[in-house]
């Protein structure tokens, strides 16, 4: 068997997943072939490349089987809770009742891309007014409709306020058409007024202490509207152990990503460190499950590292990337057009840091929550982006913005003005849409040139 | 030795031969794109090396660029239309520091860095309102051709005021300008001054001088004061601007 | 006494006013003489057009923000908003439902206060405050008080005025009733996000092509104006009666729930006799995309959307579309 890290596509794995079993794999219950999947209409897949270590598989088939672990949780008797925007804190307190099972309905954004439209949950979107000039989140309006894609959760959480205006429009038009939401309030986080009383956030952000008090009020109504659902309360010492279970995976994620981003030969793709980072947020349905995803990721990396092996050539230029795709496909383009990753920001830093264990649990989370970079102004994000490329290493900067998506208008200009001042590194943006295939060379252009620029910068 | 560039842009190819022991350039031509766009851009080198006498096999090196640069499976090797615009600038006009290049499809802006090699770049939108296309949905609508649309504009005395973000609209737009009566010197300046806009917000505010503008758009009269009045400084036009990204790739060449 | 501009409803000008400035709503128009932002697709021309005029205006004490929407409150951190005038941006909760979302409001408008003190703005005392709530009040009803005697488009512009500089002089003739044999304008309702100024010129358009505007529920229009102040609160925490007009009582989309708005226009769709709809939405907001069609499909009326992508004028486009329109609904 040929254990050499490289990219295979999904009909390599077929071939790829008889060698593994064949040298005695061992599988969780939702394990397989990954080509199982396209049966199901995941046809996206066909298109991509992925990592050919167990470790990978194992993500994948724990990525492509969260609806099945959802009906289960249903058909036990758990609660199902959509907690919706806010990416990160409300599961922490809905984990810690051991009724409740909450994910992320906003995840539907990557059916259309997975599912090669197939699925038609734009048009629905569409016709309810929702059309492309909406965040491809608008396909959790069809999946809601279709009821194809997940439970309907028996509860539904959404922050709003300094949010974003797409994923509150969309969520409202969800309200309008039956579906009884719990929303609340995500204060706009600034920077202290002078003389302010105010802490650092995880993360680093400042933010006043009146800030957190108030976060820390609308988490405390959650909470109770959580416990109601769940039938029982859920004491500080349950969310004190939902944090620490929390920062378990964060923690493994954490030296994932500094292994993945600093290793001379990169040990793990792109498209594989964007999946392993959504499990921090809601950590894909199964808590205990993701973390041993990351420690297998982990070990996988680690262990290509000391055999100084990598999945790309060395000399691959490191790129930090800022904000998801909707495409799949363009972070293998990254690594088709002579890059590699090395670094990120995906809109979910306070998912990734560590959630303070030495406050009162509902401190902690609302320290947590008012890190949120969504909620604080485009400097805040590239202030961080800044500090996390000197440390990763990056060569350049591609900003990737999601069709239609609100913050995407203004940001790019900010964070790319900040890390051009600061660290003279090229930048460069571009759009993905849910699927990119007549983009493609437009967007190849865009990074091969990228890429151009820093090679020629090397030689200097 | 010979070193060929060859631009398959969307809607040209531009082929140009260079000598790197002169620093010359040998020959260059263009033809309109097509489907067969391999054959064409054969075609179209050989045909440059028959003009100069030049037997087929004396090109050392070939690099392909442009949008279709993956397709010329004979290049040796493929770089993008940034980089090659870069080097072709820099040998032409060594002294420029940007780049503004207007294309059929597309627009760019480039900043160098004191050697030559690209500092940053930014291109525009999936929107065409920043192109040569406008230009041309323009010209068919007023019934004259791209130069004579520019020699239009120099007449203008009053440009009208166009402001939709796409060129479907737009036209429209301009459908609706010549049903109110307004002159087509007037439609012609408000063209080019709102391409000119939104090319000035692609290259945003940072514009280091000199600046050099490219692409085919850079010959039409009229475009590049319209560059100069948004950016603000004056704007140079090298000789063969829509040949600069052959040239860069045939320098490139040399450098395989 | 210098000017603090802002564009949103539930900035209370009396607060501003109180603290010893000038405060002036002002309704934008596009300038494509003005230099590009800068800024790629995705802008809202609103924000882009009220940011771009207001940090023109060098003159000015302060420019405030609020977070009604993402493009309001992400502009400031752009170049487009590169000036020495102080910025602020004031956090407005989408929200409206809990005790702490009012307070947060409150202690919002404080320290937009403490920002004004800092430019030189006094911290007015309760009783300079009430006596400012009660006389906007006052006023306000005056304004309220001049629709029946205005046409429509005469009393949104004086609307603006009022917003503007605190103006109510009537110095309009008064409307003349229904021209030609027989023909009766249809109502309609002018509806959707903040106008910008040559959208002023629909109320004409409409009226030539046979409608007339009796409702502008635009967020420029009547749906913004603060209700009446309870006055005994007033007198005993001004504050607090500011905060519950404006935070309150205003219906808008943004809110979440936003169900205020369709019970707000419910009842002023049935009092005024609407029987079509007129719905105005700039391209890239999506606060007032995402309610055009639920709301066509609540209202189940003629409706048409006219969406403003960064134009000066009612472009001929948009002039067919409301003359068709008009032409189906008579």
């Amino acid at each position: 068997m040929n254990d050499r890290p490289r990219m295979i596509s999904l009909s390599e794995w077929d071939d790829r997943y008889k060698e593994l079993s064949d040298a005695g794999l061992k599988e969780p219950a939702y394990g397989g072939p990954l080509s199982r999947h396209v049966d199901d209409g995941d046809l996206r897949l066909r298109a991509l490349r992925f990592d050919n270590s167990a470790a990978a598989l194992r993500l994948w088939n724990f990525l492509l089987t969260e609806e099945d672990r959802l009906s289960a949780a249903r058909a036990s008797g758990k609660k199902l809770v959509g907690t919706m925007k806010d990416l990160g804190t409300v599961p922490v307190i809905a984990y810690s009742s051991p009724e409740l099972v909450a994910f992320y309905p906003d995840g539907a954004w990557w059916i259309p891309c997975v599912m090669e439209l197939g699925a038609g949950l734009l048009g629905i979107a569409d016709s309810l007014g929702i059309d492309e000039s909406f965040c491809p989140v608008r396909a959790m309006l069809g999946a809601f409709a279709t009821e194809a894609h997940f439970p309907i959760p028996d509860l539904l959480i959404c922050s709003v306020g300094a949010t974003c205006d797409d994923f509150s429009a969309i969520a409202q038009r969800l309200a309008s058409l039956g579906h009884s939401i719990a929303w609340w309030e995500a204060p706009a986080r600034r920077k202290p007024d002078p003389g302010e009383e105010s802490i650092t956030l995880p993360g680093g952000f400042r933010a006043a202490v009146d800030q957190v008090d108030f976060m820390k009020s609308e988490l405390q109504r959650l909470r109770r509207i959580i416990e109601k659902e769940a039938g029982s309360k859920i004491d500080d010492s349950a969310l004190c152990a939902g944090i620490k279970a929390a920062n378990g995976v964060r923690r493994i994620l954490a030296e994932l990503r500094l292994t993945v981003f600093r290793a001379a030969a990169a040990p793990l793709p792109a498209l594989e460190m964007l999946i392993a980072e959504m499990l921090a947020i809601h950590f894909c349905s199964d808590r205990t499950e993701s973390a041993l995803v990351l420690q297998g990721l982990l070990d996988e990396a680690c262990a290509r590292q000391a055999a100084g092996v990598g999945v790309l050539p060395v000399d691959a230029v490191r790129v930090f990337w800022v904000n998801p795709v909707a495409d799949l496909r363009v972070m293998n383009l990254l690594e088709k057009c002579g890059g590699r990753i090395c670094g990120s920001e995906f809109l979910f830093s306070h998912a990734l840091d560590e959630i303070p264990e030495d406050l009162p649990p509902m401190d902690a989370l609302a320290r947590m929550a008012l890190a949120d970079p969504m909620i604080g102004g485009a400097e805040d994000r590239a202030d961080r982006v800044c500090a996390d490329i000197e440390l990763f290493g990056a060569e350049a900067l591609l900003i990737s913005r999601i069709p239609g998506a609100s913050h995407c208008a203004t940001e790019g200009q900010v964070i790319g003005d900040r890390v051009r001042s600061r660290l003279g590194i090229p930048v460069q943006e571009i759009e993905v849409p849910p699927v990119s295939d007549s983009l493609l060379p437009t967007l190849s252009t865009r990074i091969e040139a990228l890429v151009e620029t820093v090679l020629q910068r090397r030689k200097k | 030795m010979i070193y060929a560039g060859i631009d398959a842009g969307s809607r040209a190819i531009k082929v140009v031969l260079f000598d790197d022991e002169n620093g010359q350039i040998v020959a260059s031509g263009m033809a309109d794109q097509g489907i067969a766009q391999e054959a064409l851009a054969k075609e179209l080198l050989e045909k440059l090396l028959h003009q100069r006498q030049l037997p087929t096999g004396s090109v050392a090196k070939i690099v392909a660029t442009g949008y279709g640069r993956n397709i010329i499976g004979f290049a040796h090797k493929t770089v993008t239309e940034i980089t090659c615009h870069a080097a072709g600038v820099h040998h032409a006009v060594p002294e420029a520091r940007t780049i503004i290049e207007i294309g059929g499809q597309d627009s760019k802006a480039i900043s160098l860095k004191v050697d030559g090699t690209v500092q940053d770049f930014s291109m525009n939108d999936r929107c065409a309102a920043g192109t040569g296309r406008f230009l041309e949905v323009v010209a068919t609508r007023l019934t004259v051709d791209l130069y004579t649309l520019g020699e239009l504009s120099g007449r203008s005395r009053n440009p009208a005021a166009i402001s939709s973000m796409c060129v479907v609209f737009a036209e429209t737009e301009i459908i609706g300008l010549l049903a109110a009566g307004v002159e087509p010197e007037d439609i012609a300046s408000g063209v080019q001054a709102a391409i000119a806009a939104r090319v000035g917000t692609m290259a945003g505010r940072k514009i280091e001088p000199p600046v050099a503008f490219t692409g085919g758009v850079a010959l039409i009269p009229g475009m590049a004061g319209a560059l100069e009045k948004v950016l603000k400084q004056p704007v140079s036009v090298p000789a063969d601007p829509q040949m600069t990204g052959a040239l860069g790739a045939a320098l490139l060449a040399a450098r395989i | 006494m210098k000017t603090v501009v802002y564009s949103c409803p539930f900035v209370p000008a009396e607060w501003i006013a109180a603290h010893g400035f000038g405060p002036k709503r002002i309704i934008p128009s596009i300038d494509h003489d003005r230099a590009p932002s800068g800024l790629t697709q995705g802008l809202c021309p609103y924000a882009d057009a009220f940011t771009g005029e207001a940090v023109a205006d060098s003159r000015l004490g302060a420019i405030i923000f609020t977070t009604v929407c993402d493009q309001m409150r992400r502009i400031p951190d752009t170049r487009t908003s590169r000036t020495e005038t102080p910025l602020f941006v004031l956090n407005v909760p989408a929200t409206w439902e809990t005790a702490s979302v009012h307070k947060l409001y409150r202690n919002e408008i404080l320290r937009l206060g403490r920002f004004l003190c800092t430019l030189g703005g006094e911290r007015p005392n309760n009783e300079r405050l009430a006596s400012i709530v009660l006389d906007y009040d006052r006023r306000r009803s005056e304004l309220r008080s001049l629709r029946d005697r205005m046409t429509a488009r005469q009393f949104s512009e004086k609307i603006a005025a009022f917003h503007r500089d605190g103006s109510l002089e009537s110095d309009f003739d008064p409307p003349s009733g229904p021209t030609g044999a027989g023909a009766r304008p249809t109502p309609i309702a002018l509806a959707g996000g903040p106008m910008l100024r040559h959208h002023f010129d629909l109320f004409d358009i409409v009226e030539d092509a046979g409608g007339t505007i009796v409702l502008d529920a635009t967020g420029t229009g009547e749906r913004t104006i603060p209700p009446p102040v309870d006055r005994r609160l007033a007198r005993e925490d001004p504050l607090a009666a500011l905060a519950d007009v404006y935070f309150g009582r205003i219906p808008d989309a943004f809110r979440r729930p936003n169900s205020e708005l369709y019970i707000w226009l419910k009842k002023e769709f049935a009092q005024r006799g609407v029987e079509a709809v007129l719905y105005v939405r700039h391209t890239w907001c999506d606060t007032w995309q995402a309610e055009a069609m639920r709301m066509k499909e609540w209202c189940g009326l003629p409706f048409l959307t006219i969406e403003s992508g960064g134009d000066s004028h009612v472009d001929g486009r948009t002039l067919s579309r409301i003359q068709s329109f008009m032409e189906v609904v008579r």
